[in-house]
């Protein structure tokens, strides 16, 4: 069972997740196409670190933004949408 | 353009007349007898671990900020009972249902409307007893068929009377709140009311290794 921090319900089994895909910041309403497209289809999909949107479709119902290794699976921050993200450049394991 | 001719009895029933009666998805089983306008189980077990289908109690959902509730609700994750009875449930950070007595709705909503009346912002009441089905595990192991089917810890330390939280039950994501009766562990697992068959025989398939017994409808509010 891979275990995944929801900031409302705590740690649960990852089949109540679901996967929305990586998280950048959302172009402003003036950018142009190319902007948007990179937005929308362009991704990073690194092998290490990776700032991530999941949704608990099977628990509250409600989204939040993840760190997750990619390769170990470790989590080392979740957090709700607009509030203040946790630094996490300086610890151990990037 | 050809048509098909209707074979068989030339009347059928009127289907405004059967209507009239609710039922829940589940089968019961007999005895049959009614409960507020629903066709419900009145099967006696006696059984140490029981399994009801309560699905026509009244379920109202209240979406509101949870500032705006302010103390009057439970807290989210948390279940209790107000004045009136009704078993008032923090199932989302900023959503509760309330359970009340079979085809008390009209009277459970007003009277929410009621506590609710100083509330800022949106608040939204939906009668959503007819969209969710409610069983009754109650009994001494009632926490060990459970844990069968759900990856929560249970344990009292966790899990104490009173805790409610949403997760998957075999497969299908449901509200559980654990109110226990009778010093023995009880929990009401809510579900969309289209898992309600299958749920219901998961239920009873995991209590098995325990006897569980299939009792009829029994009021809790
Ligand atoms: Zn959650």
């Amino acid at each position: 069972m891979i275990l995944l921090p929801c900031p409302h319900c705590g740690k649960r089994n990852s089949n109540e997740f679901s996967y929305l895909g990586e998280s950048a910041p959302r172009p402003t309403e003036t950018g142009d196409a190319k902007l948007w497209r990179a937005y929308l289809y362009t991704k990073e999909n690194p092998a290490g670190w990776t700032r991530e949107t999941w949704l608990h479709s099977g628990g509250c119902g409600k989204a939040f933004l993840a760190e997750r290794h990619s390769v170990t699976n470790e989590v080392r921050a979740t957090w709700l949408p607009g509030r203040k993200e946790p630094d996490t450049t300086t610890e151990a394991g990037s | 353009m050809p048509t098909s001719t209707r074979k068989g009895p030339a009347s059928v029933p009127d289907p405004i007349a059967t209507a009239m009666l609710a039922r829940s998805p589940v089968r019961q089983s007999k005895p049959l007898r009614q409960e507020a306008g629903w066709e419900v189980s009145s099967a006696d077990t006696g059984a140490a671990l029981e399994l009801a289908d309560l699905t026509p109690i009244t379920k109202v959902l209240v979406r509101a900020s949870s500032s705006a509730v302010g103390s009057s609700f439970s807290d989210f994750g948390r279940a209790r009972r107000d004045e009136a009875g009704h078993l008032v449930v923090g199932a989302r950070p900023d959503e509760w249902i309330v359970f009340g007595k079979a085809g008390s709705a009209a009277a459970t909503i007003s009277q929410i409307e009621e506590r609710l009346a100083g509330a800022e912002g949106l608040v939204t009441l939906v009668d959503v007893t007819h969209r969710d089905v409610v069983f009754l595990l109650s009994g001494t192991d009632a926490r060990g068929v459970l844990e069968k089917i759900c990856a929560i810890d249970l344990s009292d330390r966790t899990s104490p009377d009173g805790t409610a939280f949403r997760s998957r039950v075999a497969g299908v994501s449901c509200l559980v709140v654990r109110e226990d009766r009778d010093g023995r562990p009880a929990y009401l697992i809510d579900a969309d009311r289209s898992y309600g068959q299958y749920l219901f025989d998961v239920l009873v398939d995991a209590g098995a290794e325990f006897s569980v017994e299939v009792a009829g409808y029994t009021e809790v509010f």
